[in-house]
């Protein structure tokens, strides 16, 4: 049958293949060779051989921090954002009377884009009529005020908050999957006397396994491209506190003009969002039965 | 029997379908390439010969910036003058900041629009790049329009006797007081700096906040005052403040002015102030919440504009110079020619002699506030009735002695974009005057 069908397939994989040839593997090439040059904008690349990561590793402090801000952010994003939207779609899947209205509006800030919602973000914390400085002053001292983004005690703090608990994409994904599980298995659950509780934690989590390795290499790697809110919001700072590897390839190679130490940079991240995601398809045991 | 047919059918339509999608991009991409090779080669035959020289320019002047109107006005008019000669292809971009990223990425594939606006660096990354044409033969044809521009402006474009830019603006950049608070406060616009810290206590004893300062985006505001006290500082900070690209930011005029910045973050300006935009502080001001702010001319039609300040603040506001009877005073980088073509260069020249010509500039004047690089172009009197405070603010250029450039305008791209990271750390105390001055020097050092 597959082979009868191979001139079909061929031909049906053949505009993907060539999209991702022309759009993906080209570039990918073309980075990974740049990588090792001197490179600026408007001047042809100039082969140096491993400098630029002789560099990286041994002599940026900026990147050591934005590589440490962007792993924290990527297991925050990968446990506590999935751990919440697991919750969430558990509390729903419970289908009280809520539930629709509650799925609703927990997806509000998903659908609206990164920008605005970091400039939400920046009404809102504003240390001189943000709402949450208002709201502390009617409860303590009138003169209140913090600089909840340009604080370090609050800053990396204050932008992980604009993303890590709104999971509302992982509540819908495994909210599906929820609703795929054998009305059956909850029945044999229920006869056996197990409680809500029990059949939440020796069923449907287990039962989810799949798809919640899905969630976590999804929410991990969007940590590998989050840049519009940091930027909107502190742009990397206070300092470099808040400044992770997109940022940081942006600033080397827009405003250093420096692209060939930007592209190390870049063969950095996707290295690292593949060792992240090869690490999370075994631990997940991803694609692998259910049982 | 029939799902071979069927299947075969559905494989038909498909391969026909993405077959007629690809070579419609191929036609269109053709028919673009094609477009360009007769108008770059059309004009052999008669009828291409007639058609207009098309022209890529992109710009940031649109929506709500200041001069948006004024770049509406500029194109509307070359287009009623010289359209069936050159067609103008604007694309708009939403901000400063995206247009220079814009054409950075453009740059390093070797493909920028056919005028550029050099700001921020991107005269430097063309320049390098040879993506640029020099203005010395134009500019030799044509005595009246290089007279228009004037020997300064076109110094300050000038490396190795080539003109690589035209400057369409003049920036002379004081700072606008708001008369109510000084005259409460029973102050004037500060001689000393001493005074100008006193005049500060002053105003904060009397419950206002008298700064309205910023360290977001390009920290302008606060930059403004920075370069101010650096280049009154004796004869090494006027050198420094007048010198391109300085690497050594080291400098005992450096690092007293960071300390004096520190003082004014920490004491003299609004909660925000720190990580905030142009826009908090333009508002602090215009809404009356701060009693100064560093800014250039082309923010007095905010001052009567009910969409940004409460009736009859235009009336409330001073313009003053800076202490030591200074004045920011810079040229705009302006325009550069990015064609490739003798045709589109042609054309991109065209189009830039009319935007920094004397028309041009009167355009600029009366709808952007910008004030000219020529002492020809003189405010109308209708301007001058609309915004008494912009006659004020040329009273004021003209009566100053010692002058000095913007930071933007001296320094590398990098250094621009470290304010708003190192102001924060300065103010929290996670780094000295001398540490972030040294951190300067080692930023300007990466800039490639």
């Amino acid at each position: 049958m597959v082979r009868k069908n191979r001139g079909y397939i061929t031909l049906f994989l053949l505009p993907t293949v060539l999209l991702f040839i022309l759009v993906y593997a080209v570039s990918l090439v073309m980075l990974f060779g740049t990588s090792f040059t001197e490179w600026s904008a408007g001047r042809s690349p100039v082969f140096i051989g491993l400098t630029n990561y002789i560099k990286l590793f041994t002599d940026d402090a900026d990147f050591r921090q934005s590589a440490l801000n962007t792993g924290i952010w990527v297991v925050l994003q990968s446990t506590i954002h999935v751990a919440i939207g697991t919750l969430f779609a558990i509390i729903l899947s419970m289908k009280e009377f809520y539930w629709k209205f509650a799925r609703t509006v927990y997806m509000f800030p998903n659908i609206i884009s990164g920008a605005a919602v970091g400039m939400l973000f920046l009404c809102m914390l504003n240390p001189d009529f943000g709402a949450v400085n208002s709201i502390a002053r009617l409860f303590g001292n009138a003169d209140y005020s913090q600089n909840w983004f340009m604080d370090y005690a609050t800053a990396f703090f204050s932008v992980t908050m604009t993303w890590l608990p709104y999971a509302a994409v992982v509540t819908i994904l495994i909210l599906a999957e929820i609703a795929a599980i054998p009305e059956s298995l909850y029945e044999s659950a229920r006869i056996d006397g197990a409680s809500t509780l029990k059949i939440n934690l020796y069923i449907v989590i287990p039962m989810l396994r799949n798809i919640i390795g899905t969630c976590v290499i999804l929410s991990g790697t969007s940590m590998l491209q989050k840049m519009d809110i940091i930027l909107m919001t502190t742009g990397g700072g206070p300092g470099n506190e808040t400044m992770n590897l997109p940022i940081y390839i942006y600033k080397t190679a827009l405003m250093d003009n420096n692209f060939g130490y930007s592209n190390s940079v870049g063969v950095f991240l996707i290295g690292f969002g593949l060792i992240f995601v090869l690490l999370c398809r075994n631990l997940f045991r991803i694609g692998s039965s259910q049982n | 029997m029939n799902r071979p047919r069927y299947k075969t059918g559905i494989t038909l339509a498909s391969a026909l379908l993405l077959a007629m999608s690809i070579s419609a991009c191929g036609a269109e991409n053709s028919a673009n390439k094609g477009g360009a090779a007769t108008e770059g080669s059309g004009n052999a035959a008669a009828p291409a010969a007639k058609a207009p020289v098309k022209i890529s320019y992109l710009t940031f002047r649109v929506g709500t910036h200041a001069s948006a109107k004024m770049e509406e006005e500029q194109i509307k008019q070359f287009n009623a003058k010289y359209g069936n000669e050159v067609e103008v292809v604007v694309e708009e971009i939403p901000s400063d900041a995206a247009y220079v990223d814009k054409i950075k990425i453009l740059a390093a594939s070797g493909d920028v629009p056919d005028v550029v606006m050099g700001k921020d660096g991107i005269n430097d990354v063309l320049i390098k790049g040879n993506l640029a044409t020099p203005f010395n033969e134009y500019l030799d044809k044509d005595a009246e329009w290089k007279a228009a521009i004037g020997e300064d402006a076109l110094a300050s474009n000038t490396r190795d006797g080539k003109v690589w830019a035209i400057s369409d603006q003049k920036q002379n950049i004081g700072y606008f007081y708001n008369k109510d608070m000084f005259d409460q406060t029973g102050i004037k616009p500060a001689e000393t700096w001493d005074e100008f810290m006193s005049n500060n206590e002053k105003l904060k004893a009397a419950g206002f906040v008298p700064l309205a300062l910023m360290t977001g985006e390009n920290a302008w505001t606060s930059n403004l005052i920075l370069a101010a006290r650096i280049g009154t500082n004796g004869e090494n900070g006027k050198t420094f403040m007048n010198t391109l690209h300085p690497t050594d930011f080291n400098t005992p005029e450096m690092i007293q002015a960071l300390n004096m910045m520190k003082e004014l973050l920490e004491k003299y300006t609004t909660k925000d102030a720190l990580g905030a935009g142009y826009a908090n502080a333009a508002n602090a001001f215009s809404q009356g919440k701060a009693a100064m702010i560093a800014n250039g001319p082309w923010m007095i039609g905010d001052f009567s504009d009910p969409t940004k300040s409460s009736e009859g603040f235009d009336k409330k506001v001073g313009v003053a110079a800076y202490p030591n009877n200074s004045l920011i005073s810079t040229y705009e980088v302006g325009y550069m020619i990015g064609a490739k073509t003798p045709e589109t260069r042609d054309a991109a020249e065209k189009f830039i002699k009319f935007k920094t010509g004397l028309e041009g500039q009167t355009l600029a004047l009366e709808y952007g506030n910008v004030m000219p690089v020529s002492s020809e172009v003189q405010p109308s009197d209708a301007l001058k009735q609309k915004y008494p405070i912009m006659v004020e603010s040329i009273t004021v250029a003209q009566k100053t002695q010692l002058h000095y450039r913007t930071l933007d305008s001296i320094v590398y791209p990098n250094v621009t974009d470290a304010w708003k990271n190192l102001y924060p750390k300065l103010v929290a105390g996670k780094a000295t005057a001398e540490d972030i001055a040294k951190e300067l020097t080692e930023i300007a050092a990466k800039n490639k």
